[in-house]
């Protein structure tokens, strides 16, 4: 479905993502770990048309995407949520959803029913007429991913929808990010934290200086010298233990 | 009827400026009444683009000044019917719209208003020095020849054309305000990224609402030139009547169809007010209106940030409470 070949980035100097390749098929669920400033939302960044790599192609259902600006690639089925989130902030939850749905629904009645739905879906539905910058940061993530959601995405790029939730809102969000690939939708999570991710992911990729050091099952990852050399640290092998 | 409140003043504000000329005759009257309608009316059109799509713009005179040029060359050069003006008016400002809408696309906030207010001051300078053609800064008088054709008409027949413009652009702001197109460019106004994450053509939907608010702008220019009968390029390409628009509309309510209509109300009576009350003084009033603006501004802002739309908003609730 989507295949990372060698993509590189550079800013100035630094090389962002060096030659990170990765393939992600139909019904994935990959996770991509990292210290800070690994890439990883860089690597999302050129994933979904905000930068142009610099090496490298991304290939996504058959197609290129070298040069597509973010609303086409979109449309193309690949929608994205932002780490740092940006609800609609002066409009309503529903109307927010809505925005989303009108990609794939000219009518604007049909869209409101769309919208309407993800946010049930996605626990929002006492919060629909709120404001969106009135929410508490553990509604916003939700309504980022329900945003996101209602454009139909056949794969969802998630950048750290669980960082900054308390511990039942991220048994929340988890159950929520199953549920969503029970549905038939193809993910791709960034996260910082661990455990989480550890308990959602089939597969995790490692980036580390901006190259992908490691790639495996949760269980492999866990016990990779390179990666609790790079990352984990000592405390997480004992934790483990 | 299951009218929001505020359609239902709209209709009620409509309403009143219809039966107006039927009752009252002094021309005093019926010239305010104009002038609340026709910059009422402008400042909606300049809200399609700086309320709705959050493309704030300070050079919507250049548009106003298009359409009032394109009208009066066209009676005073050409001997032609003010009404072929409008349509080239109407023509030139897509245009230019759509030139400026694409040529200041990546820039955003107050880079955009900048850009904006750079190609006002352009054509103020080529329609002062261009004297062969436009007469330069000595500006044009509109010839007055009685007729619709000709837009020669009376002060209650103007009361009418105002109206019909106020209703145009009340009327696309409600579409706006309930369509696919609307939605979207709220989603851009809020936040552009987030916008182009949810496949919108953030770029090109910019562009048509800066072409859509130029070309009811540019309509606007040509009657309000018409209807004065003077065309002085100082005025028509100026900052101050592009800072009128946006004023207008955030006193009013920024984004909100009546705001702009509220805001022309409130600022026009008083300017007309202040105007006629002072005019025997001969100096040191003359721009009294800015004080005004000023001082409306910084109430606004201080008491009511969404504008009077918002205070009538908080009162209708207050009121609500209270007979609870």
């Amino acid at each position: 479905m989507l295949t990372l070949e060698r993509v590189t980035k550079r800013f100035g100097g630094l090389t962002a993502v060096r030659e990170v390749s990765l393939h992600v098929r139909q019904g994935d669920l990959l996770g991509i770990i990292g210290p800070n400033g690994a890439g990883k939302t860089t690597l999302f960044n050129v994933i979904s048309g905000y930068y142009r790599p610099d090496g490298g192609r991304v290939v996504f259902a058959g197609r290129d995407m070298a040069g597509l600006p973010p609303h086409v690639i979109c449309r193309l089925g690949l929608t994205r949520t932002f780490q740092l989130v940006k609800p609609f902030g002066n409009l309503s939850v529903v109307d927010n959803a809505m925005i989303g749905a009108l990609t794939r629904l000219p009518s604007v009645s049909a869209a409101r029913l769309e919208a309407e739905r993800v946010i049930e879906t996605c626990g929002l539905a006492p919060h629909a007429a709120a404001r969106a910058r009135a929410l508490p940061i553990g509604l916003r993530k939700r309504l980022e991913v329900a945003r996101a959601l209602a454009t139909r995405p056949r794969l969802l790029l998630l950048d750290e929808a669980m960082a900054g939730l308390n511990p039942s809102e991220l048994v929340g969000m988890i159950e929520l990010i199953r549920r969503l690939h029970a549905d038939g939708v193809t993910l791709i999570v960034i996260e910082h934290i661990m455990a989480a991710m550890m308990r959602l992911a089939r597969r995790i990729v490692v980036l580390h200086h901006g190259e992908a050091i490691a790639e495996g099952t949760p269980g492999e990852i866990a016990s990779d010298r390179r990666v609790i050399d790079a990352y984990l640290g000592e405390e997480f092998v004992l934790a483990q233990a | 009827m299951s009218l929001p409140p505020s359609r239902r003043a709209a209709a009620v504000l409509l309403g009143v400026a219809a039966l107006a000329p039927l009752i009252v005759r002094d021309s005093f009257v019926l010239d305010s009444l104009i002038l609340i309608l026709m910059w009422g009316a402008l400042s909606a059109a300049w809200n399609v683009a700086g309320g709705y799509a959050g493309q704030v713009s300070l050079g919507h005179a250049a548009f106003f000044g298009i359409g009032a040029y394109s009208a009066a060359l066209m009676t005073a050069r050409f001997q032609q019917s003010p009404w072929l003006g409008l349509v080239l008016g109407v023509v030139l400002s897509l245009a230019a719209g759509g030139a400026i809408g694409y040529l200041s696309n990546r820039l955003r906030g107050p880079y955009f208003a900048l850009s904006t207010i750079a190609f006002s001051q352009v054509l103020l300078i080529g329609a002062s020095r261009w004297r062969g053609f436009t007469a330069g800064s000595e500006g044009i008088p509109v010839p007055f020849r009685p007729g619709v054709w000709t837009l020669g008409l009376g002060h209650v027949a103007w009361v009418y054309v105002a109206l019909v413009l106020a209703v145009l652009c009340y009327a696309v702001e409600i579409w706006l305000e309930g369509s696919r197109i609307g939605y979207q460019l709220a989603g851009i106004r809020e936040d552009e990224d987030a916008a182009e994450a949810l496949g919108i053509a953030s770029r090109r939907l910019k562009v048509f609402a800066v072409t859509l608010s130029a070309a009811l702008t540019s309509v606007g220019g040509t009657l309000w030139a018409q209807y004065v009968g003077f065309v002085d390029p100082f005025y028509v390409f100026s900052i101050d009547l592009s800072i009128r628009f946006a004023l207008n509309t955030i006193i009013g309510g920024l984004g909100t169809a009546l705001g702009p209509f509220l805001g022309s109300i409130l600022i026009t009576s008083l300017e007309t007010y202040l105007r006629a009350t002072f005019s025997g003084f001969k100096t040191g009033f003359a721009g009294i209106y800015l004080v005004i603006y000023g001082t409306a501004l910084i109430l606004v802002v201080r008491f009511a940030p969404e504008g009077l739309i918002g205070l009538a908003g908080r009162f209708g609730a207050w009121r609500a409470r209270a007979d609870a």
